[in-house]
Order: C-alpha cells, then structure tokens, then sequence
C-alpha cells in the first residue's frame, strides 16, 4: 500500500490532536459529547499527535536522506481529502460552537413521554426545593397527574427556549451519544412577572408543579435565576 | 514467547516477498523522491490558512451569533468529536494489520469454490475492523494476489459492516437495544453474500482492470504502521468532514414535516434513508450515531441506512473506481445498493 508520507499531512493530525486535546482540557468537549467521552478523546489526541510528529519527522529526513521513505505519490495518495480537515481545525483552535439552545427546540421533536418508564415513590415533604432533571420533572408529570410530587417544592435548571403569556419555555437536551442525537425536553414555566428572560439565558427555576397543562407539564415558579451555562449542559 | 517471534517474523518475511512481486509490477513511481519545495509548501499552506482563520475570528464570532449558523456549527464539532476515538480506533489496528499480516496470507485460507468462499470471506470480514476506506485497497489487493473476485469484493462489502469496531459503536449508538446490533451484522452478512454470489454468476474479471497495477510500500513494519495510520486518519478524516457536515446542513435546513412524511411509510422510508446514506457517505464506524440521531424514523429503515452506508456511498464508488474501473463501480454500486435494501429491509421486518 503506498502511502506518501508528507509534511502537511503530519502537520494536519498534530493539530487536529491539538484540537481534540484542547476541547477536552477545557472540558469544551461537553457540550458536543457525552461526559464519559472525556479520556477517549484524551487517548485519541495523544494518539494523533505522535502519529503526526511521527509523519512529520520522517517526512523531513526523508527530504535530506537519499534512502529515506518521503516519497510522494503522483496523485490519489498524498493528502488529498485530508486537506478538508484544515477548515474545521483552523476554525475550531479559534472559536468552539456553542451548546444547543433553543433554535433546536422547535425543530428536534420534544421527547415523547406520556407515563414515564419508572414508578416514582412520592417525594417527602420538605421546605428545601428538591433538584431534578427536566426528563424526572415530565415523567413524574405524567405519572397519575403528577401525584408523587406531593406538592413539595423542586427546582429546575435549562435555558430560556420562548416567552409566553405569564410566563415562558424551560427546554433542556437530552443527547445520548452527540449533540447530533439531542431530542429536547419542555417544561412550561408560569407565574414569572417582569419580562421573561431572553432566549438561552440559562435559569435555576424554583416552584411546585401546576397539574393540567395538557402537552407541556408546567410548574408555577417562585424564584427565577439566572446562571451562568453549565459545564455539562445535556441531561 | 520465541513462538510468537517466529510467527511474526515468517509472516513479515512472506510480507516483504509480495511487495517485491507488487514492485516489480508497478517500476518507477515508487522511490521518486519530492522535491523538498512541494513539502514546504505542504506546511506554507497549512499555516496559510491557520493565519487566514485567525484573522477571520471576529466574523467566526459574529457568524456564531446566528442561531441556524450555530446549531448547524455544533452538530458537525458533535458528530466529528464523536467519531474520533473510533476513528482513531480503527486506523490504528487497520494499520497494524497491514503492517504485520501478509497480503498473501489470507486468500490461501480461502476454500476454492465460489459458493464456499464467498460465505467464508464474509465472516473473515468480521477480523479486519476499519473504515470502508481501508477495505477497498485491501480487497484490491487480494484480487491481485488472485483470490477470487467474488470472495475479495464479498468481503470488501462485510469487513467495515460487521468488524467488531463498528458493532461495538452500534451497541453504544443504540443503548439496551441489543437487537439493532445483530440485525445489521445479519443484515449486512446478508447483503454482502447476496452480492458475492452474484458477482460470482455474472462478474467478468476484465471489469477489475486496475487491481493489478497496485504499487507497495516497503519499509520496516513501525514505518508501514505510521505510515498506512497517517494516510487512513486523513482519507477517513476528510470523508468524515464531509459526512457530518451534510448530516448538520440536513439536520439544520430540512424541515422536520418533510422527513416526517417520509417517516410514516415503510419502503419508501427505506429507501430515503438508503439514499440519504449513499449521499451522506459517512465513515462506518460513525454511522450508527447519526442513524441513532435519525429518530423520526422507524428502526428498520435506519437499519437500512446502516447496511446501505459502509457497504456503497459516493466516496466509495469514487474509490471502487479508482481501484478497479469505472465499468466496475457503475455495475457494482446499483447491485449492491439493492442487495443492501432489500436484506435490511427482509431482516428489519423479521428482527426489529
């Protein structure tokens, strides 16, 4: 199998390595990948850049050694198509792509809950707010009426997809391998007065839930506040 | 221990044996040196555009302000950041067959009857994970190193459908649904014996043309390793750029009441996902995420789309081209395109 062996290729895998290694040191990566994908891409990148320094070191002793293997192949061989790799890696040692927000929202298809798979226990009454994921807000919406949130106060965290009469959209991603993958969960928010906060503001709302409601399972907020985009933005 | 050795090193000996025979196949073209300036401007161009980037980064950021521009942004770094590891996966233990097993070594394995062999070389693809980029060199090369036709291009069709690699990427894509995972390594076994035999009617060696012209590449093991790694890592990562990039302009502009219409029907859903797949032309070991992605659809016409892609997209036809002959990828793409439908469709109906 000839394969050429050239500088601009070795070149490209160190920094696509550099890339991958970037995004997972500044756990950028999160907002694409699942969590766990963190020490593949760690291996991945190492793997990449020893592979390109090594292409890249031949490749030049190759250039000064009359028996060396820097060959180049007429055609087909060289780069090539390699070459598309260069607009993504310029692009991304510059800027990363945000997470998700709510121009997907509309377009993804919201998750399709109607009793939720798992029986929820009742949750204990208690004065401090219990934190739970948008998809355990739906599914337990959906269970009996909502019976087993007991009227006990909870607290959701996602981002802003949408104002409405009185209120707004709370939307978070639920992705299981990539962001490609991401199907939406909504949570209807009532009960906010002021102006709602602008699309993809990410919010901590506290409240109970609010029974009816019909598509979207909503929740009468107490306090509304406005976070900072979490690391790990996917349920 | 010594064992090991001596296996190693017989299988090394008989590899160095073909490539003399390749070499003298194919004279001149092969220890042509570049010249030092074409590699320079390899490196000038590579730089070039790092700097054009950076002086573009505030229209980068502006252009990332656009919520359609910045979804779409994020689903191709999603769907390439997944990949990687994969990729990275495959290429490495790709090239490490290349290095150490012997082009020569599997056809002797081969029974000589086509209705024996093409069954057998389906299930031998099952040993050789990576992307279908790397498969049709090697099916190239076992074609001329005179296995039959039908049994190289048989496994050509299995060996990025149903390596281990991707089977894996399929049990992580679909999470607790066993079941997808084995239809598309039947699906796919299927589909590729179905062509192989086929071929093995019909097929004329003259269709083959180029096979025999292949050039080798010498060297110690650890330089034909880095070597046959780097070049598969770029091919592969080039293609995947293209893949991920239609999956997110699809994902981004086609309205969903499109792709729902078809999501309703059975064959037709099929086959809009088995073209989706030959135009996408993604890499083997990413495909099972984006057919994960693919939710509006039922199961069994993305099982289609997982069949269809490794097996024939527009790279590979490119390649089947330039590795055999035009006459060859012109006949074998439609052919295997129905025999890649009609299997997942037959096993979709019968397992999913």
């Amino acid at each position: 199998m000839v394969v050429a062996l050239t500088a601009a290729g070795g070149t490209i895998s160190m920094l696509i390595g550099a890339v991958v290694l970037r995004l997972t040191f500044t756990n950028t990566y999160q907002r694409y990948v699942r969590p766990e994908m963190g020490r593949w891409l760690l291996i991945a990148g190492v793997a990449v850049i020893v592979l390109g320094l090594a292409t890249l070191v031949q490749a030049l002793r190759g250039a000064r050694s009359p028996e060396g293997h820097g060959h180049d192949d007429d055609h087909a061989h060289g780069v090539g198509v390699g070459w598309l790799l260069l607009a993504p890696i310029a692009a991304l040692l510059l800027v990363a792509p945000p997470t998700l927000g709510a121009y997907g929202v509309d377009r993804a298809g919201a998750v399709n809950i109607r009793s939720g798979p798992a029986v929820f226990d009742r949750l204990e009454q208690s004065d401090v707010p219990r934190s739970m994921t948008l998809l355990e807000f739906v599914e337990r919406a959906f269970e009996h009426g909502g019976a087993s949130f007991n009227d006990v106060p909870v607290s959701l965290t996602g981002f802003v997809a949408g104002a409405e009469s009185g209120g707004f959209r709370l939307a978070r991603y639920q992705i299981a391998c990539c962001a490609a993958d991401a199907t939406p969960v909504v949570v209807r928010v009532l009960g906010t007065s002021g102006s709602s906060p602008s699309d993809d503001q990410w919010v901590t709302v506290t409240g109970t839930f609010e029974p009816g409601g019909g598509e979207l399972p909503r929740l009468a907020a107490t306090t509304v506040v406005e976070i900072a985009a979490p690391e790990d933005p996917y349920e | 221990m010594v064992a090991i050795w001596r296996v190693l090193r017989s299988l090394w000996m008989a590899r160095g044996a073909g490539d003399e025979l390749a070499l003298s196949e194919a004279p001149g073209g092969l220890h042509e040196r570049t010249p030092a300036g074409r590699r320079d401007i390899g490196i000038a161009v590579v730089l070039l555009v790092i700097a054009g980037a950076a002086a573009l980064r505030p229209l980068l950021q502006d252009l990332l302000d656009q919520p359609a521009i910045a979804h779409w942004a994020t689903i191709f770094v999603a769907i390439t950041i997944q990949a990687m590891p994969f990729l990275v996966l495959g290429v490495t233990i790709s090239a490490g067959i290349a290095a150490l097993v012997p082009a020569g070594f599997l056809p002797r394995l081969l029974p000589e009857r086509p209705a024996l062999a093409v069954p057998v070389a389906a299930v031998a693809g099952a040993a050789l994970p990576g992307c279908e980029c790397g498969s049709v060199p090697i099916a190239g090369r076992l074609v001329a190193r005179g296995a039959p036709p039908a049994a190289a291009l048989t496994f050509l069709l299995s060996a990025p459908a149903i390596n281990p690699v991707v089977l894996v990427a399929t049990a992580v894509a679909f999470p607790g649904r066993p079941d997808v995972v084995g239809a598309r390594l039947l699906a796919s076994l299927l589909a590729a014996v179905l062509v192989g035999l086929v071929w093995a009617r019909f097929g004329r060696d003259e269709w083959l043309g180029r096979a025999r012209r292949r050039h080798s590449h010498g060297g110690s093991p650890l330089s034909v390793l880095a070597a046959t790694a780097q070049h598969d890592l770029l091919h592969a990562g080039g293609f995947l750029i293209v893949g991920a990039a239609t999956a997110a302009t699809l994902q981004t502009a086609v309205p969903r009441s499109i792709l729902d219409a078809i999501g309703g029907s059975g064959m037709l859903a099929a086959l809009a996902l088995g073209g989706l797949a030959v135009v996408m032309a993604i890499c083997s070991e990413a495909d099972a995420f984006i057919a994960a992605s693919l939710t509006q659809f039922s199961l069994s016409s993305r099982l289609a789309f997982m069949v269809v892609g490794p097996m024939v997209d527009v790279k590979l036809i490119a390649l089947q081209a330039g590795t055999f002959s035009g006459r060859f990828a012109l006949r074998f793409a439609p052919l295997t395109f129905a025999a890649a439908l009609s299997s997942s469709l037959l096993i979709g109906w019968w397992l999913l």
